[in-house]
């Protein structure tokens, strides 16, 4: 029965990863105009899943190594530049690309809580709580 | 859930630098008629606090577009010289228009951004309810 428990973390991990990608997002639209910033863009959810078997929990080498924003993995979902044409200012972002990405941060959102809880309702049952 | 909190942040930065460039543009097409005035422009730039980049957005200094003034002929003029020029001003109304659009449009994506990650935000709070 607890080896289920995986899927709570896989979802709070998908989660998280929505959140992270949604700051990334954010920081991209809030500097759409300012001359020579770079879009950046995080690593999608399969990559971080499978490079750690142990579901999503967050490994840490170090103390501080999820908070700090400014390296280039944030909660532990790498951050990479976002390929695309530079504008005569030197910036990479494109409004619609931008908007897109946050419609899928918004899908991955809603399944990563959809997931948490049916599987919650599915434990309540089984404890003969309805 | 800070995550979900920096976003809001980071997209008000952004909505509060556009909204001070479209009052730049609004002052500059007050001020299209008023002799040996020269438009003014902002330029934006990402926020550093301690050495890191935050990613929020902030205007920077204010600054005067240094091109000629346009030379109207106006002998009638109480500011008119003795050739019967005198020196208006160098908005071009067809830019500072341009401008308000692209402002607009940058204001809304920011406020896009954040009513998700505000609507993110109560669907997670959601499931705490039963």
């Amino acid at each position: 029965m607890f080896e289920n428990l995986d899927i709570f973390k896989m979802a709070s991990g998908l989660a998280r990863h929505a959140v992270t990608r949604q700051e990334a997002v954010a920081k991209n639209i809030a500097n759409a105009d300012t001359p020579g910033y770079r879009a950046q863009d995080v690593a999608s959810f399969e990559e971080a899943y499978e490079g750690n078997q142990a579901g999503t929990a967050m490994r840490t080498t170090r103390e501080g190594h999820m908070v700090s924003a400014s390296s280039q993995e944030t909660n532990g979902f790498r951050l990479f530049d976002a390929p695309g044409p530079s504008s005569p200012n030197g910036n990479t972002v494109s409004l619609e690309t931008e908007m897109m990405k946050s419609s899928q941060v918004r899908h991955e959102h809603d399944l990563a809580l959809s997931v948490y809880k049916t599987s919650m309702n599915i434990l309540r049952t089984s404890i003969g709580r309805r | 859930m800070s995550d979900l909190q920096n976003i809001l942040n980071l997209s008000a930065s952004g909505m509060k630098a556009q909204a001070n460039r479209l009052r730049h543009v609004s002052e500059n097409i007050a001020n299209a008629d008023t002799p040996g005035y020269h438009r003014k422009t902002v330029s934006f730039e990402e926020v550093v606090e301690q050495g890191a980049k935050t990613g929020a957005v902030n205007t920077g200094d204010v600054q005067l577009d240094q091109t000629e003034l346009t030379r109207v002929y106006d002998p009638g003029h109480p500011m008119a010289g003795e050739d019967g020029f005198y020196d208006g001003s160098n908005v071009e109304l067809m830019i500072e228009i341009a401008d308000a659009r692209e402002a607009q449009r940058s204001y809304e994506a920011n406020l896009k951004m954040f009513d998700q990650a505000r609507q993110m935000s109560s669907s997670l709070l959601e499931l705490l309810r039963r």
